[in-house]
């Protein structure tokens, strides 16, 4: 238990813990925001009731995932202080500067416009609030721009120089636009839609095979799969292209997820391992299955790699990333995800253009059903092992090539980190477990079909904002569309 | 060049502390109800104190990471080192903030409300007894070498005078948090926080009577920084000026009135804030380091205005609005839907 000793050692696993815990609340309300600007969009322009009821419900799911999401923000932000001193002050030229761009053009403009969006739709006409819920969807993807542009620059750091230890920009423009910078914001952007859609997909599916509420959820679903469409195989596009970058800017990160430990010189065809078992101690793989020449093919599109691809072996120990099973596994893992997304929503277009997805036929496709339940947590998993891939494959560097990680840590006694680090666990847990259970709360209880609908005639009590247990709706068919 | 190394840290300096200013104020009120919604008779009452703040707690909290941005893009050095000095502060404050801003969802939809009452109430007073420690700590000076690297221990930001600094942050958001409620509520709910405002007003003032005799006494470079001409007739007339605003304060609250109180207290909170400001400039570390010596490089500076000072009264504009669409009392006790 060496490690209990040891500051940086701790500092980053709260730092990973932090940032893996939090991570799980942005990607919903991120990508979930663009669902909501649809849904009422769409009410606004067919004034057809269900729409709105849809925003309704699943802004319930978003703001029980905002409130953890900023609240296990600030922890993140505050780390780069207490734990990363040394390299908050090396970096902040640039890296601070993107923090604050980050408060002021996306958390207020977020925060600001929640409140309407949630607690506003009495209070402000229509329009305002389709503002307000457009701002509010702007305000997290300006978010998901400037932390990705700040991650990427920590990837990729360009527009200046180190002097003296501390980063100087000369070029802000070209800091911003690192060379990571734009495939990982459309990445991630995607990333939090795609895990949105697929969630929301998967809540709709299994209303659909309780036998809850059909017509309404095959609407949510066919809405969730519509943009599915254009999403999942752009994902896995963007992905490639960041991957290729990777080879180019990264070679220590891309011999990783590869497991790569030998070189293969420009010009020759590269076999592809799909499987196996790294052995660090060794510098190779104890088992593998690989495909004969085909990571030419992979990161290239040919068969012959044009430029040599650097295995492990070729730098010392200290400079090159460990954990490599690790950054192997949960780059597979991220792959598997977005070609299983891919394939699901093939295959639920073929049976939506055979008439399949209708209120009256939906509930028989039960195995593709089953598909979408299974597909919802999948998302963050995908995401989760991105981001594994992107920081532990980053490492020995906090910033690429320029700070190691060792000298980014603030002097501060391990016992103070494992003390919070011990908090945050504990904290962390609990939150995780409450979320699980008031979230499938909200899902059992079901949309409240009853809302009065704004500049509408209503006929029942005005404001009845606490739905009582579940009560089937007996409505015939019609009634409820 | 000269002029701008001089010139653009102050501009920062200013910045900032309208920020700091503007999160004191908004979540001073906002975390002061939270501590008050630990005394609540009864539930109705704290699911009353909780919708008065569903809809801007997360605005208001914002100030503070914005204002987090902008210390750590212009002042990274200063970012760091007191970062880093009050791990312990820090954390509590953060760990309150995680309480609270969860209580606001899981008590709505749990039916067994007490755990998430209490992790509102006190989350809400761990976060100001944080702040308040660590504006203690600030103060009294953080210890650091000649390159301003923290060189103290952990527990260096404790000591008395910081406690009393903290108790006291602790008082005046619970006042400016009463005054709010005053302002927001009606019926017996507001007869409770008119006595809750006029106790809490006479404990803020004991305190910064304490704080302000005291600090003079114990630290030598506050004492010369004080009694310099001419800011000796600026800091004179502070405590006069603030015994002023205490007494038309209540006199509001006896005179019963609904909005003066909540003035009168912010007027307080700008008065405290501007002598602080006073006391403290051009330190970022106080009397260690300057801001001259912690900024950030000018083209940061100057990158950094660009791209957030135009946003700057934009975002006092949507918060305004903001408040202007949920203005009037606060009815019921539910919040969300």
């Amino acid at each position: 238990m060496e490690f209990l000793s040891d500051s940086v050692v701790l500092s980053r696993m709260q730092f990973a813990l932090t940032a893996i815990f939090h991570m799980l609340w942005p990607v919903l309300t991120t990508g979930m925001g663009i669902y909501l600007v649809i849904v009422e969009g769409v009410w606004l322009k067919t004034r057809n009731p269900d729409y709105y009821l849809h925003a309704r419900f699943w802004s319930k799911f978003y703001v029980l995932n905002f409130g953890i999401g900023v609240a296990t923000g600030i922890p993140m932000e505050f780390q780069f202080g207490t734990n990363w001193a040394p390299f908050s002050e090396a970096a902040g030229n640039f890296f601070g500067s993107v923090i604050g761009f980050e408060a002021s053009w996306a958390f207020m403009l977020e925060a600001a416009f929640l409140g309407i969006m949630l607690f506003g739709w009495e209070r402000v006409n229509p329009a305002i609030h389709y503002l307000a819920t457009i701002l509010v969807a702007v305000g997290a993807n300006l978010s998901t721009l400037w932390i990705l542009t700040a991650n990427s620059w920590m990837q990729t750091p360009a527009g200046g120089e180190m002097v003296n230890g501390k980063f100087i920009v000369h070029d802000y423009f070209q800091a911003i636009l690192n060379p990571f910078m734009v495939n990982s914001v459309l990445h991630m952007f995607f990333a939090t839609l795609e895990t949105s859609l697929f969630v929301i997909g998967g809540i709709s599916a299994w209303y659909v095979l309780k036998d809850r509420h059909q017509a309404f959820f095959a609407k949510s679903l066919k809405i969730a799969l519509a943009a599915a469409i254009a999403v999942a195989p752009l994902q896995i596009y963007i992905g490639h292209l960041s991957g290729e970058q990777v080879f180019h800017y990264q070679p220590t990160k891309l011999a990783a997820m590869e497991a790569q430990w030998e070189s293969s010189p420009a010009g020759k065809p590269a076999d592809w391992s799909l499987l196996a078992i790294p052995n660090e101690k060794a510098q190779k793989n104890d088992w593998e299955i690989t495909v004969p020449n085909a990571l030419g093919y992979i990161l290239e599109f040919k068969k012959n790699l044009s430029e040599p691809l650097r295995g492990l072996k070729e730098w010392q120990p200290e400079d090159r990333p460990h954990m490599v099973g690790l950054i192997y596994y949960a780059f597979r893992t991220m792959i598997a995800i977005g070609f299983f997304f891919a394939g699901l929503m093939l295959l639920s277009t073929l049976q939506w253009l055979r008439g399949k997805l209708s209120a009256e036929n939906i509930a028989q496709q039960k195995w593709l059903m089953r598909g979408w339940i299974l597909a919802a947590p999948l998302g963050y998993i995908a995401v989760e092992s991105g981001w594994i891939v992107r920081c532990v494959g980053r490492q020995p560097w906090t910033l690429y090539g320029q700070i190691r990680t060792v000298d980014a840590a603030s002097h501060i006694p391990a016992s103070n980190v494992l003390v919070s680090l011990t908090g945050f666990a504990t904290v962390y847990s609990i939150l995780f477990v409450a979320v699980l259970y008031f979230g499938s709360r909200i899902i059992r209880r079901g949309p409240n079909l009853n809302l009065p609908i704004p500049g509408m005639e209503v006929d029942k009590p005005a404001v009845e904002t606490t739905p009582g247990e579940f009560v089937p709706d007996e409505r015939p068919v019609e009634a409820q569309e | 060049m000269e002029t701008l190394s001089y010139f653009l840290p102050q501009v920062w300096f200013v910045v900032l502390a309208l920020f700091l200013f503007l999160y004191v104020m908004l979540d001073g009120f906002d975390l002061g109800v939270g501590i008050l919604s630990l005394t609540s008779s009864d539930d109705e009452r704290r699911g009353i104190l909780m919708t008065s703040l569903s809809n801007i707690w997360d605005a208001n909290e914002t100030w503070l990471v914005l204002m987090g941005g902008g210390l750590f893009g212009a002042f990274p050095l200063a970012y760091g080192t007191i970062l880093t000095a009050l791990y312990i502060p820090i954390l509590t404050m953060v760990f309150g903030f995680i309480f609270r801003a969860v209580a606001f969802e899981f008590r709505e939809l749990s039916t067994r409300k007490f755990f998430w009452n209490f992790a509102f109430g006190a989350g809400s007073f761990l976060a100001a007894l944080g702040q308040g420690f660590a504006l203690g700590a600030v103060l009294k000076g953080i210890a650091v070498d000649e390159t301003g690297h923290f060189i103290g221990t952990t527990w260096d930001w404790l000591s008395i005078p910081s406690t009393l600094v903290a108790l006291t942050l602790i008082q005046a958001y619970v006042l400016i948090g009463s005054t709010y409620l005053v302002w927001k509520t009606t019926g017996e709910l507001q007869v409770t926080h008119y006595k809750t405002a006029k106790l809490a007003a006479w404990t803020t003032l004991i305190g910064a009577v304490f704080i302000t005799i005291t600090t003079p006494i114990i630290y030598e470079s506050a004492r010369s920084r004080l009694f310099q001409q001419p800011l000796v007739y600026i800091f004179a007339v502070i405590p006069i000026l603030g015994v002023w605003l205490i007494w038309q304060l209540l006199q509001s609250l006896n005179r019963q009135e609904e909005r003066a109180p909540f003035v009168w207290t912010i007027l307080l909170f700008v008065l405290t804030f501007l002598g602080l400001g006073l006391v403290v400039f051009p330190y970022i570390i106080p009397t260690k380091i300057t801001i001259y010596e912690a900024a950030a490089d000018p083209s940061s500076l100057v990158i950094m205005i660009i791209f957030i000072g135009f946003l700057i009264p934009i975002m006092l504009f949507y918060n305004l609005y903001q408040y202007i669409v949920f203005r009037g009392k606060v009815t019921g006790g539910q919040y969300g839907e």
